[in-house]
């Protein structure tokens, strides 16, 4: 018998797997929701973290802490494994569906075989759930995949050890002790407050609207101290973290948003509605940047796009996260 | 066979793109629309051009909630969203 799991897509594969464990557990969350009860939402620009030999932008928080903040703030349980040893890793895995429980797993998206050929590329932070295993198969639910599919075990274990930046070491993740009912307003709340003071008061210029500002400055001097080909190389780097690697687009904010929009039912707080409709026009403001950075690397530039335009609309991005995190702090707090 | 609307959409994306080789004169409407099957030779950077050029001109908005991975599938995807968002 085929095992049941509630296979959604989503835009994101952290958000969508944890979203989708916690309804195989009976708490039914949205993918919005989980990754705003996360505190996905973030930025840095670490230009001495190399991947693929270019610099780390980042549009969310780091990989593994949505599940992690998720659990700790719903009172969740969730376990992690990571293995040297290829055959203990699947040994386990097998174990662990053998007594029924979905597992979670780091993957390397290259090596996973049902991947279109587009969406491939070698990033070795991306979830999945297992949740059944048929003959040398097992039954995988993707979230960034329309349907669940089945994966054969050498190309399961491939993916799971995959070597290179943010090797998985085979990790598996799995929930325990889920409660039968959580309160999701303290823990909407604190997330909320704690993605505020990543963005806007943490100490360090990578980080937050004054990594944006820093990424700015970098950008505009990206043609004189790399040269044209290696500038639009770093640039198309930036736009692929923002709209692509699971963001939904809009660089993560669209999914804020709609998380904003669902916090403001649950916390019955109309004003979140507002928010909600800012950080869209927010995203839209990144996705335009995206659109002119994207014709440049392209080769096909209209009007002003060039370096300095594109580091002027991301200073734009960064004064209006600034004052937006500031204004949403002050609300979520004034209601205690 | 293209639908009006998918032929109005590889007119729009020939354009948004700047496509270099002229498409084939009747893609299928279920051929990848990106990566190295697409007939019209377009990568990630070139969908981010067409989903904005999508919201402008059928405001249709396409985000987290239907991610341009699912819709940029194919011509027939795309049109099918369009054609289920049109405002």
């Amino acid at each position: 018998m085929t095992p049941s799991f509630p296979h959604r897509q989503s835009a994101h594969c952290e958000s969508g797997v944890c979203a989708n464990l916690l309804t195989h557990h009976g708490l039914s969350l949205s993918e919005a929701m989980t990754f705003g009860i996360g505190s996905g939402l973030f930025f840095a620009y670490f230009p001495f973290v190399r991947i693929n030999h270019l610099p780390l932008t980042t549009f969310r928080s780091a990989p593994g802490r949505i599940l992690r903040q998720v659990a700790k703030r719903l009172g969740v349980g969730v376990t992690f494994r990571t293995f040297r040893d290829a055959g203990k890793g699947m040994a386990e895995l097998d174990r662990l569906l053998a007594e029924g429980v979905p597992v979670g797993a780091q993957t390397g998206v290259y090596w996973l075989p049902y991947f279109p050929p587009a969406l491939r590329f070698h990033f070795n932070a991306h979830n999945l759930v297992v949740y059944g295993k048929e003959g040398d198969s097992y039954r995988i639910s993707d979230p960034v995949i329309a349907e669940p599919v089945l994966c054969g075990a050498v190309d399961l274990e491939r993916a799971r050890f995959a070597r290179g930046p943010l090797a998985p070491n085979g990790k598996l993740f799995f929930l325990t002790n889920v409660p039968k009912r959580i309160d999701p307003v303290p823990a909407i709340r604190e997330a909320i407050r704690e993605v505020c003071r990543l963005m806007t008061r943490i100490p360090i210029p990578l980080i937050g609207v004054r990594g944006m500002r820093y990424l700015a400055g970098r950008m505009e001097s990206w043609p004189s101290r790399l040269g044209e080909r290696k500038a639009l190389l770093h640039l198309g780097n930036v736009i692929r973290m923002q709209e692509e690697v699971g963001t939904g687009g809009g660089g993560f904010r669209f999914i804020y948003a709609a998380f904003l929009q669902e916090a403001a039912a649950v916390l019955d707080e109309h004003g979140l509605l507002d928010f909600s409709k800012r950080m869209t026009t927010i995203g839209d403001h990144w996705r335009d940047f995206a659109v002119a950075g994207a014709r440049l690397c392209k080769g096909r530039p209209q009007g002003n796009d060039d370096f300095p335009a594109l580091a002027r609309i991301v200073r734009e991005c960064a004064d209006a996260e600034h004052g937006f995190f500031r204004e949403l702090d002050s609300l979520v707090r004034s209601r205690g | 066979m293209l639908s009006a609307l998918e032929r109005e959409l590889v007119d729009m994306i020939v354009e948004t793109c700047r496509c270099a080789e002229s498409p084939p004169a009747d893609p299928s409407p279920d051929a990848p629309l990106i990566g190295p099957e697409s007939p019209f030779g377009l990568d990630s950077l070139d969908a981010v051009e067409i989903v904005v050029a999508v919201q402008r001109k059928y405001h249709t908005r396409i985000d987290s909630q239907e991610t341009s991975r699912k819709v940029l599938r194919s011509l027939r995807t795309l049109a099918e969203f369009i054609q289920n968002h049109r405002k």
